[in-house]
């Protein structure tokens, strides 16, 4: 091994155990969290948007659905840019919340 | 009406890349052209290229002007780019091409 | 936190893109070759002589359907026009997907046009977008989903690039890794309003597949009801049972042409033909306006009534048909056409690039811990096969189009496997000779394939360039100019990467094998004369 390689090895024996796993399981967290809660969260944008969007209702599906890829999208930029894994699955999740309620609160 | 747009974009992008340090050295051989003179550069690169919008959406209406135009603007910042890279010295060439060009279509047209 | 931001995207922007940067390479390449469906089909039929559409064409495709398909209760036909010069016909023979049938016309006989069978264009074009041996579904679903990943990549790129004005029109060519991003950033920079336009029309055109949810909850169970409200789409007329012959077409043509002045009618669909509850619909041409919407009208096709028009839009179902529009770029003349052929090239470079940037910092990575892993082969192995390995396969294609016997059963899906067989080779060459002989060998082989196509067509068919030429047959002289193009390209690449340098090579910890990448310095296609891979500093 060289020296490069030693020195990193050691590095990590240094870290506290579990570190190196702790850091793979944020970033699954946050994948989980942008691509598959970003789904829900555009798929439930799409839902409230179509029902609820001030024109006539086949109007507000085209317009909502064109525009879930962005949500998507803003979704998973939140996902990686958000300080914490925690936090960036938690305000995916938190959106997903409102939207379903207000989802709830429209149907009735 | 297309090599008038690409030429004036082409030219506009030139003048725009010229108030840049690294571009301007390349092309004109020293560094840090003063101040003034970046920022007529950038007026003109910036009316250069409206330029080329104008005649463009003049052909083509707006919504098929913007879409010719962009494209368009690809074309000429690809081939100024390339220019920069490879033969800098040729952009001024270039540009008075562009110039004679341009004339030469606004005097017989 | 900026920096974190921008280094959270920076990972973000890799990751969207590698994950699927293959599959889109791919999807660019052939995607870009698309925009020439009809002069492809064309050349890859040589038997068939430069047509003009007529008037006539459509009573000749109606005749011509009655024959083919007497009880079929849908019919499509599309039209000839200036580009496309057979008439080309779909009709449902059976239920589901699955249930249509397709025929290659000559429009001024109606009979099956007396070239090869081939899938012409039509092979790049569907390939795009679905893929091949998967199922329709399965295909538009990965490709939908990979074409997600490519709008985070290009949003993460964005947001990640801290210079781009500054390093618009930079490119510093022999020097490693800087090199192979600024080739990146400018074939991304520099056309990024198509390559926004293009993912987002993407998606959209697929998007009623992956986000159904608003009309399900909108129109919950009926389909039917959101397609007419929406698009003007009414339900299919259903037989009545009485036979009746269709009307005459001459006095609907008539009609339309009263309703649209000046005019063309791009496509025929007649629904229960010979029934008294047939329809007729004549669609007007695409190609004269940016909105794929089709302004249509349809009539009875007992009585020949007007029964109903469509094609004024409501602003969103109209935005929806100007980003399919804008997609399929149908309505491109041929100027703008080139334009985006180049900013799709560009976009293949920026995907490809990306590719390589990241094997090349791999490996970097690689080299100063020591120990090349498995990891990094496989990324290296992986790009030839698809970023070198696909222009060869394109060119066996087309050599295939040209020497598989006419008369041989399932012809147009053997054009089709041999394509994937030459770039299931290309996947296992890479084993047999490693690092850079393989990129040599293979865009080698590409350029060899594409520039002796013409040579091939003088020795078997008589659609050669002298030919076209004299006969003033332009689309095929074109196309046959453009193969010579394609094959100096590759060979300007195969020239380039066999005379790259590696940087440093030696000067880091441990030998570099001959053929591996150090750090490659090679300019991105095609744009710049084979420069001098100049010497590459430390």
């Amino acid at each position: 091994m060289t020296r490069a390689g030693l020195a990193a090895a050691s590095l990590r024996a240094r870290l506290p155990p579990g570190a190196e796993l702790r850091r793979v399981g944020g970033i699954l967290l946050r994948v989980a969290a942008g691509v598959f809660g970003g789904y829900g969260v555009a798929a439930l944008a799409t839902m409230l948007l179509s029902v609820s969007l001030p024109m006539p209702r086949a109007e507000a599906v085209v317009t909502a659905t064109m525009a879930s890829f962005a949500v998507h999208a803003g979704a998973m930029v939140w996902a990686f840019a958000a300080r914490g894994a925690w936090r960036a699955a938690g305000g995916i999740a938190g959106a997903a919340a409102v939207l379903w309620l207000s989802l709830l609160m429209q149907g009735r | 009406m297309m090599p008038t747009a690409m030429g004036l974009a082409f030219a506009g992008f030139a003048a725009l890349s010229l108030a840049m340090d690294r571009h301007g050295e390349q092309v004109l051989g020293r560094r840090g052209l003063p101040a003034w003179q970046r920022r007529g550069l950038r007026v003109a690169g910036s009316a250069l290229l409206g330029g080329s919008l104008t005649a463009v959406v003049g052909q083509h209406g707006w919504g098929m002007g913007l879409i010719v135009w962009t494209g368009l603007l690809t074309a000429a910042a690809m081939a100024l780019a390339m220019l920069l890279c490879y033969r800098p010295r040729a952009v001024p060439m270039a540009l008075a091409g562009i110039g004679i060009g341009l004339v030469v279509t606004w005097v017989g047209g | 936190m900026k920096d974190g931001f921008r280094q959270s995207m920076a990972w973000l922007h890799t990751w969207s893109g590698l994950l699927v940067g293959w599959v889109l390479f791919a999807v660019f390449l052939t995607g870009t070759a698309a925009y020439l469906r009809p002069e492809t089909s064309f050349w890859m039929r040589p038997e068939l002589g430069v047509s003009r559409p007529a008037p006539g064409d459509a009573e000749v495709a109606l005749r011509a359907m009655q024959g083919l398909a007497p009880t079929s209760p849908s019919w499509f036909i599309v039209l000839p026009d200036e580009r496309e010069t057979t008439t080309r016909v779909f009709w449902r023979a059976g239920p589901g997907r699955g249930g249509f049938r397709e025929a290659v016309l000559d429009p001024a006989t109606g009979e099956r046009a007396a070239a090869r069978e081939t899938m012409g264009g039509e092979f790049f074009y569907r390939f795009h977008f679905q893929l091949h041996y998967v199922s329709v579904l399965w295909g538009r679903w990965i490709v939908s989903v990979c074409a997600m990943f490519m709008l985070v990549a290009i949003v993460s790129g964005i947001i990640t690039h801290r210079r781009i004005f500054k390093d618009f029109f930079t490119f510093r060519p022999g020097k490693g890794q800087r090199s192979w991003l600024d080739g990146h950033n400018v074939a991304a920079v520099l056309a990024l309003p198509y390559h926004l336009m293009i993912t987002y029309t993407g998606l959209v055109l697929f998007m009623l597949m992956v986000m159904p949810w608003g009309v399900e909850r909108a129109y919950p169970g009926d389909r039917a009801a959101f397609q007419a409200e929406a698009f003007g789409r009414e339900a299919a007329r259903p037989r009545v049972g009485t036979p009746a012959p269709l009307v005459p077409l001459a006095p609907l043509m008539e009609e339309a042409g009263r309703h649209w002045p000046g005019a063309r009618i791009s496509r025929v669909n007649v629904t229960n033909a010979g029934d008294a509850g047939a329809t007729i619909q004549l669609v007007r041409a695409d190609s004269e306006r940016i909105s794929f919407n089709a302004q249509s009208l349809t009539f009875d096709g007992a009585t020949g009534a007007l029964l109903q028009a469509r094609g004024e839009n409501r602003p969103a179902a109209e935005v929806r048909g100007v980003m399919y529009g804008l997609h399929i770029g149908r309505f491109a003349g041929p100027a703008l056409r080139a334009l985006f052929i180049l900013s799709g090239l560009a976009g293949t470079v920026m995907v490809g690039s990306g590719c390589v940037l990241w094997a090349v910092k791999q490996r970097q990575a690689a080299l100063k811990r020591g120990r090349v892993g498995f990891g990094v082969l496989l990324v290296e192995h992986l790009n030839v096969a698809a970023i070198a390995g696909l222009p060869l396969a394109m060119a066996a294609f087309l050599w295939a189009n040209r020497l598989l016997p006419t008369g041989m059963t399932d012809r147009a899906a053997w054009e089709v496997h041999v394509f994937f067989i030459a770039w299931g080779a290309c996947l296992l060459h890479p084993l047999l000779r490693r690092g850079r002989r393989a990129w040599v060998e293979q865009f080698a082989l590409g350029a060899a394939a594409f520039a002796l196509l013409p040579v091939l067509n003088v020795a078997v068919t008589e659609r050669h360039l002298l030919a076209s030429l004299l006969g003033g047959d332009a689309v095929r002289a074109w196309f046959d100019l453009g193969l010579l193009a394609c094959g100096g390209l590759l060979g300007a690449l195969a020239w380039k990467v066999s005379r790259h340098r590696p940087a440093g090579a030696g000067r880091r910890g441990g030998r570099v094998p001959d053929g591996a990448e150090g750090e490659p310095a090679r300019a991105p296609a095609g744009r710049a004369a084979p420069a001098i891979a100049a010497a590459t500093d430390a």
